[in-house]
């Protein structure tokens, strides 16, 4: 276990470093100087003494290949340099923005999961009934809505028109509800189907019918059998998800005023604050790759006919 | 199989009680403030005047000797400058009671305010005011783009409450720009790093200004109270909170629920968004004077553009008031001069080009540009008459005033290639002359008319470069030095009156509208008055009614 585990993490360098080289590669393909995007983000006047000087501050001057083997090093020390717009290290500033953004994650999971998990078994249980148009109504709806919109509607009608709930900002429970909501929507929408069609096709296999046959209450074998494998491709969603939303909560962020870094790098984006972005393309390699080693030992754990020899070979 | 299960519960619920109590913990936090109208901190000191506003942004370091990402506004009520910008260009005392200039332009004395302390109690004199010039001169290269920076020579204490800047030229505009939210302005001695150099950051922002900052939550929101030691008239209200509310759509919807007392700014709520709340009847909006013009900027350079007929043409072969009603929904105004008149020695006579399309037609005709038969773009000498405008692909209002002139410019045989650019491309192509039309803005309140004479006749900013195809460029450029330089008022106006008019009939910078700020507040809100510096904050004597 120890040495898939180490093998699996060894595996992330490769993928981190083409990650750093692509990101690297777009800069220097892109036609935005950064010494001039940083003059323009800071609101001074780029005089050409001074591009110069920032130019050969941010070390661009250098051979490329000098300029990609620094950017390496720096990274590996988790130095992605100061932010154009803040000033601050790059660093430093997510630090301080991630427990906003891992609070909208998980509170969205949780209540996706909490939404999910039965809507999805019971339409299945319950094929073609009032339940299962239901749960197939929202999730089209779900799946369908883009995110910022379904943010505006609930904002309307919870907060404005209703009065219920405070339109943007964080403090209190009531600021989670709606940013909540509006993520875990989708997400219940991609859960309650691959439940449903998982439960399903475990009904068909031979072990419920054995089951039956030896007298297991219906009950039983619904909860501790089916819903128990027919969770495993829900658990895949769920690693590749949470990777999903801890590097793309940037518009519920951004519609609800959440502090978290979502926002941070919507800014980076129109701003071109290139240490951000660069800090934004190595975070997300490297937290879907470690959510999806998550998922595959959580598997692991709750399938033990997925070996682990199996997994390594491939 | 029981133990399975067992054990499954068991992490389950260690699951469940670890993620509670996360969640739990980032819950607990004091919530954020609410706006003056619901809550309980405030019906506990009833008379407590608050207003809540938002802003797209965090307010920022609050450091008064740099730029980004310190927002102007709030550095403005914290920290004041030796003399104020008023209406119409006028100039008064704020921490310097008074203020002379040697016959020369070049020696300016400056009599500070006695009874002047900074918020933490400190005294505010001449070695505080220099011990500030010192700290910004630490980096001038960064302040380069600000002329009394590039001329000061030197700056001294005459004594306790006389403060003297030599110049190295005499230059006029040194008082406007001393009137600027940045970088000349008053940070307490309790604010400054141990060796002296602001550039790097400050400790705390103490500063002369009738606000200080009570409370802040970076990215979340501001509180600004009352400076208790404030020398000038206390404002009104007790306490200012900014909100910083990045989505334009969930401020107005903040707005409407009673969040939000007030939304100020430029650009802050799209323009959909200001008409409906201005028609809902239920809240006071509010267009600002002339703040700036937003301008094309054709290249003189060019060997078409080069012909005023052909200049003239284009100017008089679009609808700028179809356009400002249609793409800026009337909250941008039609602009017949490049600066609007309520810029200091802005107001002469010019003569506004007009739209008419048969003229237009008939300038191009008359500069040798043809229509061949059976073609919909003018030829000359076998070559197309056929343009390139490039503007800032994010910027929804240029994107469509772009598309709109390339289909008017076709009407007269005009053939307009539109280029979306990225803003620091747009920048670089127009200073190094790489464009036939751009788009283009002035400074606005308090840098113009002195910025704007400026570039055109300094290259840098690629204004100066695009005019230099105009024959007059260097009679031109003589007449900006002078004006610049020059110590008498009447002499002064003259200049610019030429200036201005030479630019005017030439059209190579064509005025399209002038921009404005908006404002939207909650009835309850009076005396609200849009602060005569673009950059200064509004509160300056606003009110509730209880």
């Amino acid at each position: 276990m120890v040495s898939y585990i180490g093998k699996r993490l060894l595996a992330i360098l490769p993928i981190v470093l083409f990650a750093i080289l692509i990101t690297f590669v777009l800069i220097h393909v892109s036609p935005v100087d950064p010494a001039e995007a940083y003059l323009t983000a800071a609101h001074i006047h780029p005089t050409e003494e001074l591009l110069a000087e920032k130019r050969h501050e941010f070390g661009l001057d250098q051979p490329l290949l000098v300029q990609y083997w620094r950017t390496v090093v720096k990274m590996a020390q988790l130095d992605f340099g100061q932010s154009y717009m803040t000033n601050e290290p790059v660093w430093e500033d997510v630090v301080s923005k991630m427990p906003a953004t891992v609070q909208l994650a998980v509170s969205s999971i949780l209540f996706a999961m909490l939404v999910s998990i039965p809507l999805g078994f019971l339409s299945a249980i319950y094929k073609n009934s009032l339940i299962d148009y239901f749960s197939r109504g929202l999730s089209y709806f779900g799946a369908s809505i883009p995110q910022f919109w379904l943010g505006y509607l609930l904002m309307f009608f919870f907060a404005v028109k209703l009065d219920l709930l405070p339109v943007e900002g964080k403090g209190s429970w009531e600021h989670l509800v709606l940013p909540t909501l509006t993520l875990s929507l989708a997400l219940i929408a991609i859960y309650t189907r691959l439940l449903r069609a998982s439960v399903l096709e475990q009904l068909q296999e031979s072990y419920v019918l054995y089951a039956k046959t030896r007298g297991i209450k219906q009950r039983i074998i619904m909860v501790k059998h089916v819903l128990k494998i027919a969770f495993s491709p829900v658990i895949t969603g769920l690693g590749m998800n949470f990777g999903k939303l801890l590097t793309g909560t940037i518009i519920v962020e951004q519609v609800f005023s959440w502090p978290g870094f979502g926002r941070y790098f919507v800014d980076a984006i129109f701003n071109r604050d290139i240490p951000v972005i660069q800090c934004y393309v190595f975070l997300a390699a490297c937290l879907f790759i470690i959510c999806n080693l998550i998922v595959d030992l959580v598997q692991l754990y709750m399938d033990p006919r997925i070996s682990l020899k199996g997994r390594t070979d491939q | 199989m029981i133990r399975t299960t067992k054990k499954t519960l068991l992490s389950i619920a260690a699951t469940i009680f670890l993620v509670s109590t996360v969640l739990m913990a980032c819950t607990k936090q004091e919530a954020a403030p609410s706006a003056s109208n619901g809550s309980a901190e405030n019906t506990a000191v009833v008379s407590e005047k608050a207003i809540t506003l938002s802003w797209p942004r965090d307010i920022g370091t609050m450091n008064p000797h740099t730029y980004n990402p310190s927002q102007l506004f709030a550095q403005s009520m914290i920290y004041e400058p030796l003399v104020s910008y008023k209406a119409g260009g006028k100039l008064e005392p704020m921490l310097a009671e008074s203020w002379t200039i040697s016959e020369d332009g070049k020696e300016y004395t400056f009599k500070l305010r006695q009874n002047v302390k900074f918020s933490d109690g400190t005294v505010f004199n001449a070695a505080i005011v220099k011990k500030n010039f010192d700290a910004v001169m630490k980096n001038p290269s960064l302040h380069s783009w600000l002329g009394v920076i590039n001329v000061l020579d030197k700056t001294e204490v005459v004594d306790e409450y006389t403060f003297k800047m030599t110049l190295k030229q005499a230059y006029y505009p040194a008082i406007q720009d001393l009137s600027l939210v940045r970088p000349v302005r008053f940070l307490g001695e309790a604010g400054f790093p141990d060796d002296g150099d602001t550039s790097k950051g400050i400790k705390e922002p103490v500063g002369t200004g009738p606000w200080l900052l009570a409370e802040y939550k970076k990215d979340e929101y501001a509180i600004f109270t009352r400076n208790p030691n404030y020398w000038g008239e206390s404002p009104k209200i007790d306490k200012i909170t900014v909100k910083i509310i990045p989505d334009a759509e969930t401020r107005v919807l903040a707005f409407e629920k009673g969040e939000l007392d007030l939304i100020y700014g430029e650009g802050v709520i799209s323009m959909d968004a200001f008409n409906q709340l201005k028609e809902s009847g239920k809240y006071t909006t509010q267009l600002s004077e002339p703040v700036g013009t937003r301008s094309l900027l054709l290249n003189t350079t060019n060997d078409k553009l080069s012909d005023l007929r052909v200049r003239l043409a284009l100017q008089s072969g679009f609808n700028k008031q179809a356009m400002v009603e249609g793409i800026t929904l009337g909250l941008e105004e039609k602009a017949d001069t490049i600066l609007s008149k309520n810029f200091p020695y802005t107001d002469i006579d010019v003569q506004p080009v007009e739209y008419n399309t048969e003229k237009a037609a008939a300038y191009l005709d008359e500069a040798g540009w043809k229509l061949p038969s059976g073609k919909a773009v003018r030829e000359k000498d076998g070559q197309a008459l056929e343009l390139e405008l490039i503007f800032d692909k994010t910027d929804p209002i240029q994107k469509a005033m772009a598309e709109t002139m390339q289909a008017e410019w076709s009407a007269i045989g005009v053939k307009l290639n539109i280029t979306g650019l990225e803003l620091t491309t747009q920048i670089q192509r127009r200073k190094a002359g790489e464009f036939d039309i751009d788009f283009w803005y002035n400074y606005g309140a308090p840098y113009d008319p002195h910025s704007f004479i400026n570039v055109v006749a300094e290259k840098g900013w690629g204004v100066a470069e695009a005019n230099s195809g105009l024959p007059m460029k260097q009679e031109l450029d003589q007449q900006i030095h002078e004006a610049l330089a020059s110590t008498d008022e009447t002499k002064r106006q003259q200049l610019y009156s030429s200036i201005l008019q030479t630019l005017q009939e030439q059209s190579a910078i064509v005025p399209i509208s002038y921009i404005k700020k908006t404002v939207v507040f909650q009835n309850k809100v009076t005396d609200f008055a849009f602060p005569a510096n673009r950059d200064e904050n509004p509160f300056e004597g606003i009110n509730i009614s209880q």
